[in-house]
């Protein structure tokens, strides 16, 4: 690999929408949208309801507790914002809720991970305006 | 839908050696592959009244040259009455397919030229390569910030699939030697030089479990095809390949929303598309299976039936997906070893079904193929096409 500047990290290209979702995560708090209508939470932000199209919809904190759907230990040829960072972990975790969402593990063992493994909710900065959900093995915690 | 079955058939195709080719511009690519296509269907240029350029991702420079006719007044085509983009990533000669045989069903058009060419080999770095691929497809809000990109991709979806069906790391890495053994055969493959499980298991983690020798590798390339309605098709040529089945599912844009990552849509869209074909797998002789990394050639052939969940691997290990193998499965070498051109990759899997099921597959072919199956997806993996061709209508 080229020892190139590395170049700064992408932040999420948020929406007016999805503002609450990370507004809330400043505060540590993982939030969804709910829909008042069918009643049914949803990840990741919309401007209506993706199962029966309501724009009636509401915010609720999340547990943060979830599992591990699946994992990835990156090793080699990241993307260049995060060549500094191998090796990192990237995984879909499966919260309490039954929603699911792309994160970090952040782990000092990542050869201890497995599917299904347990994991809870942190937060992290990513530069000045965004805090990123990424979670943690619940007993590493 | 099923009364598109054995209306529409392709009769010509044509393909560049995929590669690294510094010194050949793209548009070449384009234009010559398209010429071979029409040289193939041994028509008139001027016969053709429609285009539709697939789109090139290493420069939006030149794709919106191709959106706006570059490749017909290069060709010189004088009947086009339309000139229209179709992109959906490595879907794309399925969308393609699916829109000419619309076009020509719907009277708009007789003859639709289909062509792509991406010069992603050499007109990018590796790292630029790396960089585009990381933004492509990928969701900018909900993935791209995690550091997600396709060896991750490729990463998760192989590591689900492992645990849920015991496939071993030998069995993925079967697959790039199953994909090798015919791509030693393909004069147009990238890279034809044997291999062995053990080596590709040696080569260096990408993301776990995914080795390099696993992973596609970006090429330059080009390729074409012609369709036309089948009583044409009869008329102008010896074996026109006709459409006997197409079914696809959309399952997501963020692979995180997929409910079943070990999966996606191929079961459904098989059972359409045989539905369609009056055909089932056993009937099948050639399967062209999208396969940019092993799992995905793996998860498709097993949900489209050919063989139980969980079982795809002892197939490619054990050699009956390779040359004489009783499952010819990627004959051109795939992704895995002719190279990944963008939406190229399906391309040439589908130049490759026509190739074999018109004899034309040279060491590689597969002697007697009737009906051949094509499988592919764009993105990250959002889409399952299943098409199902054949020299007669069943
Ligand atoms: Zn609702």
């Amino acid at each position: 690999m080229e020892t190139a500047k590395i170049p700064s990290k992408p932040l999420p290209q948020a929406t007016p929408w999805s503002a609450p979702f990370w507004e809330a995560a400043k505060r540590g708090e993982l939030k969804v949208q709910r829909c008042l209508d069918c009643g049914k939470p949803f990840f990741y932000p919309r401007i209506a309801c993706p199962h029966c199209f309501s724009e009636d919809l509401e915010w609720v904190k999340l547990s943060g507790r979830g599992k591990i759907y699946s994992f990835s230990v990156v090793f080699n040829y990241a993307p260049s914002a995060f060549a500094d960072d191998v090796p990192y972990v990237v995984a879909i975790v499966e919260l309490e809720e039954g929603l699911r969402m792309l994160t970090n593990i952040v782990t000092d063992k990542p050869e201890s991970l497995r599917c299904e493994m347990p994991v809870q909710v942190i937060f992290e900065p990513a530069g000045e305006d965004f805090v990123l959900p990424k979670f943690r093995p619940v007993d590493e915690a | 839908m099923s009364d598109l079955k054995g209306k529409v058939a392709i009769i010509g195709v044509g393909e560049v050696p995929t590669g690294k080719f510094p010194d050949r511009p793209c548009v070449e690519s384009a234009l010559r592959s398209a010429r071979q296509a029409i040289g193939d269907a041994g028509i008139d240029k001027d016969l053709i009244d429609f285009l539709i350029p697939i789109g090139a991702v290493y420069s939006s420079a030149y794709n919106s040259d191709l959106v706006c006719s570059r490749i017909v007044e290069e060709l010189g085509l004088k009947g086009v009455r339309g000139n229209a983009q179709v992109f959906s990533g490595g879907a794309s000669c399925s969308t393609s397919l699916k829109t000419a045989a619309g076009l020509i069903s719907a009277g708009i058009a007789r003859v639709v030229l289909v062509v792509h060419s991406d010069k992603l080999g050499t007109g990018v770095s590796t790292q630029e390569g790396i960089d585009l691929f990381a933004l492509a497809g990928i969701s900018k809000e909900w993935e791209v910030p995690f550091g997600q990109h396709y060896s991750s991709i490729a990463g998760l979806v192989t590591t689900r699939y492992m645990f849920e069906t015991g496939t071993t790391e030998e069995q993925v890495a079967a697959v790039v030697v199953s994909n090798r053994k015919w791509a030693e055969l393909n004069p147009n493959a990238m890279i034809r030089k044997p291999t062995t499980v053990e080596e590709v298991l040696s080569s260096k983690v990408l993301s776990t479990p995914l080795h390099a020798r696993e992973s596609n590798v970006l090429a330059d390339g080009g390729s074409a095809f012609i369709v036309t309605d089948a009583e044409r098709a009869r008329e102008w040529v010896e074996k026109p390949v006709y459409l006997l089945g197409d079914g696809s599912r959309v399952t997501h844009f963020c692979l995180s929303q997929e409910k079943d990552i070990t999966r996606f849509g191929y079961r459904e869209a098989a059972r359409e598309a045989f539905g369609m074909a009056g055909l089932s797998t056993s009937d099948i002789d050639v399967a062209e299976v999208y396969d940019s990394y092993p799992v995905f050639e793996m998860i498709a052939l097993e949900e489209m039936g050919f063989m139980e969940r969980g079982e795809s691997g002892a197939w490619f290990l054990e050699g009956r997906t390779w040359p004489g193998g009783e499952l010819p499965v990627t004959t051109n070498g795939g992704m895995l070893s002719q190279g990944h051109t963008g939406a190229g990759g399906g391309m040439a899997l589908l130049v490759e079904a026509v190739r074999q099921l018109k004899g034309q597959a040279g060491e590689r072919q597969v002697q007697g193929a009737r009906f051949a199956v094509l499988t592919s997806t764009g993105g990250a993996y959002v889409d399952a096409h299943v098409e199902i061709l054949g020299t007669e209508v069943p």
